[in-house]
């Protein structure tokens, strides 16, 4: 009887080691995928863009085995995907809400996402990091103040406005600043109204300003009083995209479509080749520098050409 | 451990074997933290399309780049100045002579003006309101205490030291003073500010709104100003100001000016005039209204146009003396008439600002103006005057390398007065390094004769009880004077050395046909009058001068909360005509220093120390010698903060050790005067 009882334990112990494993397992099984699907909302110049540099970047590293097929959500009454054989990437917002609604076991990437809506349809999607995965659209805080360093290497406080979207990033922020050997001076902006008289607080005890995106804060309608205000106390923007730059931002570090697309496309071979789970939700790792050298005349600020500009970023990032 | 136990583990280690993956990837440096968002971000947030809001019209050039010497005076420096009239802050720009009190027939009012040369009427410096010409163009010059602006409604003022007709226009011949207003977006929701002290009462309230995207703030108050001691140089005026900005949207802004003042002014002195202009009141009135229009073209293409109106009006009786004791066989003893002045301006303007290349940027554009001008006593005729004006400017700006900078401009004019002229100007900037440039500049200008000097025909006819009356003539104008023309040449530096910036200037003004009112010694009286009083005014042409000189501005942060400002000038006239010798050279002081200490104590207290000395100096005009005279202002102001609202209260005392100097002329005096200052923001 206490052999018998013994015996089961031990049995259990195995096959629970053994489903243990196979756990680890399981997610290999189910996601080796033969063929890639890329789902727009519409075809935008940016996604169609994404798709033939993608295409490009699979070509030359010769991983031509794997197929792409693409799917408009416009036309496609329903997200159908040949679901264990193909990893989704959706382009947009949209693109990724409905891709999220597929089974789980199969892998979506989401690219031109932002972090934080990227988070909400992790959630409300219920789904696993491993199948569900992104390069977010935010470039890493501090490549954005290796930027304002190169460019201002005597800066010594950074002023950043939050709204309600950003304001979740405030504790990151100062971190990222100490590290960087930036004083950062914040401003939290909860309506509309708050926006003109917390920047100006913002401008008269700080450098410069350091863009965060936030619906609330940096939009369509605000850039003309944001960029004016900023300019009339002779204060530069740092924006986070190359459109804000050319409407009066000094610089920015952006990724172009081509590089989002050879990161998708790093990806999506490594996780073809090496089985396993997609990579976590990730920054852009290729990225180039824009400067508005208009503004930057007008301001009496001195800069090199933008290639100079990146080696140095790449250099003040390495050094952290 | 039971089997549902083992099974609960599994799914635990299974599911929790994923979070142990990512939890690694998160330890990595700059991991984002896993927190729970708000949705409303979408991609077009980040790479969508933003409309160009520094475009090149709004892009000033850099003092390093800019063609000419600019002094930027700001709200800091206004502020710490402790200033009520807003012509008392040119004392800080070097190589400006100011004048309180200056002149006593027409009005008593501030001479501003740049090296001196001026008679109460400072008819040589361009000046403008947010682009807005606010010269006077009947006697020249600028009527200070009548501007429908508030001190507190400035912004900053850019004074271009050296002619810039270029950008200007004619009479920006020895200079530019541009006051620009705060934008409505920048003023504080309601603010009050008063001031109380020695013969000096103001009060205004600022008020500022958004609805949607019309933004505006209006300013309204009044001025009491008793003047100095034996002056008959009372002024009030009541103001009521607005400016509107309106984003029609992405491409077209509109925007709205409106003021509005009245009020009465004292003139007179009768120790010097006791017969026909005795001290008395007249009353005053203008208004003005003003709209713009911008619009983005292109990425590289802006356009602008503005069109403005003003009116200005001054209502004065006039009453002599008796004259019989001067006069023989008088019908009356005192004689009564009206010396009422209306004068109207309509202006329109256009502007295009363009960039070929990155390197290259230029503006264009051309005006229409018309002056209209009724002053019956000073013109001699009840016809109202009409004076038109048209221009064409352009102006570009080459970076042929990335330490040149070429500026090249010119202004066409064409005139009822002197027909067509231009005005062109060059300079080149070589930036040396970021902290040093040099620049070589040469420009010219032109300045119209004003009606002063063109078209005056003063005159009263005292009837008698014979057929014959008496002629007092005080101006009789030829109509046949050419315009001044100046020729500039200067070699200037911007240095930064860390802690101070300094500014300074070498330059070598050539004038041609300088213009004088003397004494018409060709005058002849018109039959059946008899011409008493002696003979008349009139314009004319009379020499050549030379001012040299030397100016600088230097900028010194001393401490992290001490700042000081030095300003030191010597300009230097010469003149040809033996004449206009006795007169110009010594009509601006030889040597002229300014400064502004601040210190900030703490959040609440902050002090400063200005300091003037001019050497001894002779205006023109209504002017005459005064020594050298030396002033030194103290300020003391406590700042409070409650969270909905911001206050200050200031004291500030002018003349501190009650030197009794004599500006502009040996009859003002001036004491020491003490003011306080209250401003409340909520």
């Amino acid at each position: 009887m206490l052999s018998n009882t013994y015996k089961n334990k031990q049995f259990v112990k195995v096959l629970a080691f053994l489903a243990l494993m196979l756990g680890f397992f399981v997610p290999i099984l189910a996601h080796a995928y033969t063929g890639i699907t890329i789902v727009i909302s519409a075809p935008t110049p940016a996604n169609t863009e994404f798709i033939e540099d993608f295409k490009e970047e699979l070509i030359s590293g010769k991983n031509t085995n794997l197929h792409v097929k693409i799917i408009e959500l416009q036309e496609a009454e329903k997200l159908v995907v040949a679901e264990n054989s193909e990893l989704v990437i959706a382009l947009g917002v949209k693109a990724l809400e409905a891709s999220s609604k597929l089974k789980h076991t199969t892998p979506v990437l989401g690219v031109f996402t932002p972090l934080p809506t990227f988070n909400s349809l992790l959630l409300a999607s219920r789904r696993d990091l491993g199948t569900f995965s992104a390069i977010v659209l935010d470039q890493p805080y501090s490549r954005q103040m290796s930027l304002i360093r190169a460019v201002l290497p005597n800066i010594k406080n950074l002023g950043i406005l939050l709204g309600s979207t950003s304001s979740q990033y405030s504790e990151h922020l100062k971190d990222v600043g100490e590290k960087s050997t930036l004083n950062i001076l914040q401003e939290n902006i909860s309506q509309e109204a708050d926006l003109i008289p917390k920047l100006q607080k913002v401008l008269g005890s700080t450098d410069a300003l350091m863009a965060i995106p936030d619906p609330l804060i940096y939009n369509r309608e605000t850039a003309q009083p944001i960029l004016l205000t900023s300019y009339r106390h002779q204060k530069p923007v740092f924006g986070y995209s190359q459109s804000y730059v050319r409407a009066g931002a000094l610089a920015s570090v952006y990724s172009s479509t081509k590089q989002l697309a050879k990161q998708a496309a790093d990806i999506a071979v490594k996780s073809q080749q090496a089985p396993g789970l997609l990579p976590p939700p990730q920054t852009p790792k290729y990225f180039s520098v824009m400067v508005n050298y208009q503004v930057a005349r007008s301001l009496n600020i001195q800069l090199t050409d933008e290639d100079s500009l990146y080696k140095k970023v790449l250099e003040l990032e390495a050094a952290q | 451990m039971t089997n549902s136990r083992y099974l609960a583990l599994l799914i635990l280690l299974f599911t929790g074997s994923e979070r142990l993956a990512i939890a690694d990837e998160a330890g990595r440096k700059d991991a984002w933290p896993q927190i729970i968002a708000s949705q409303d971000l979408s991609e077009d947030d980040y790479i969508g399309e933003v409309p160009k809001v520094l475009t090149v019209s709004r892009l000033s050039q850099s003092l390093a780049d800019a063609p000419s010497a600019v002094t930027v005076i700001d709200r800091k420096i206004i502020r710490a100045a402790g200033i009520v009239d807003l012509p008392e802050i040119f004392r800080l720009v070097p190589g400006f002579y100011v004048g309180t009190n200056a002149g006593f027939f027409h009005n008593t009012n501030h001479v501003v003006s740049y090296h001196g040369m001026s008679t109460a009427y400072a008819g040589s410096m361009q000046v403008l309101i947010n682009g807005r010409s606010v010269y006077n163009p009947l006697y020249g010059g600028v009527q200070w205490s009548e501007l429908p602006v508030a001190v507190a409604d400035i912004e900053r003022i850019e004074i271009t030291r050296g002619p810039n007709a270029a950008s200007y226009g004619a009479n920006s011949f020895f200079g530019v003073i541009n006051i620009i207003t705060q934008d409505p977006s920048d003023v504080v929701s309601n603010s009050v500010i008063a001031t109380h002290g020695d013969g000096r009462n103001e009060a205004f309230y600022r008020h500022a709104g958004k609805l949607n995207d019309l933004s505006y703030r209006f300013t309204a108050g009044y001025r009491d100003d008793k003047g100095i001691d034996n002056r008959s140089d009372f002024k009030r005026t009541r103001l009521l100001n607005a400016q509107a900005d309106y984003r029609v949207n992405d491409k077209n802004n509109l925007e709205f000016e409106f003021g509005i003042v009245d009020g009465n002014r004292e003139e007179g002195i009768i120790e010097l005039d006791p017969t026909i202009f005795l001290p008395r009141t007249k009353d005053i009135a203008n208004h003005y209204e003003l709209v713009r229009w911008r619009h983005n073209v292109s990425d590289d293409s802006d356009f602008s146009l503005q069109a403005y109106h003003s009116f200005d009006s001054s209502d004065d009786v006039v009453t002599t003396a008796d004259l019989r004791p001067l006069l023989a066989g008088l019908l009356q003893p005192k004689l009564t008439f009206k010396n009422n002045i209306e004068m109207q301006r309509f202006d329109i303007e256009a502007q295009h600002n363009f960039s070929i290349s990155p390197s290259l940027r230029g503006v264009w554009g051309g005006s229409v103006r018309r002056d209209t001008t009724y002053a019956p006593f000073e013109l001699g005729t009840n016809k109202t005057d009409s004076f038109d004006l048209q221009r064409l400017f352009g102006h570009a700006e080459w970076r042929p390398f990335e330490r040149i900078v070429l500026n090249a401009g010119a202004m066409l004019e064409h005139n009822d007065f002197t027909g067509t002229d231009a005005s062109p100007r060059a300079s080149i900037n070589f930036k040396l390094n970021p902290n040093h440039t040099i620049r070589l500049g040469v420009s010219s200008a032109l300045r119209t004769p004003n009606y002063v000097e063109e078209k005056f025909n003063a005159r009263l006819v005292i009837p008698t009880i014979l057929p014959t009356s008496y002629l007092v003539q005080f101006f009789a104008d030829e109509g046949n004077v050419n315009s001044e023309r100046i020729v500039s040449r200067e070699i200037g530096y911007l240095g930064n050395f860390g802690k101070v910036s300094l500014d300074a200037r070498i330059f070598n003004d050539d004038i041609r046909d300088y213009i004088r009112t003397k004494k018409r010694n060709n005058f002849v009286t018109p039959p059946g009058l008899l011409l008493v009083g002696g003979r008349p005014n009139g314009g004319e042409n009379s020499g050549d001068i030379a001012v040299n000189g030397f100016e600088t501005q230097a900028k010194w942060a001393i401490a992290k909360n001490t700042q000081l400002l030095f300003n030191y000038a010597y300009v230097n006239i010469d003149a040809n005509e033996d004449d206009t010798v006795r007169n110009i050279t010594k009509s601006m002081p030889r040597n002229t220093i300014s400064a502004l200490l601040t210190h900030r104590f703490n959040p609440q207290w902050d002090a400063s120390l200005a300091y003037y000395q001019t050497s001894k100096v002779a205006a023109l005009g209504d002017g005459n010698p005064v020594d050298l005279a030396r002033r030194t202002d103290v300020r003391l102001a406590r700042q409070f903060n409650s969270g909905t609202w911001q206050g200050e209260v200031s004291a500030v005392v002018e003349n501190l050790f009650n030197d009794h100097n004599q500006e502009f002329a040996d009859y003002n005096t001036l004491k020491r005067r003490t003011r306080i200052n209250l401003r409340l923001d909520f």
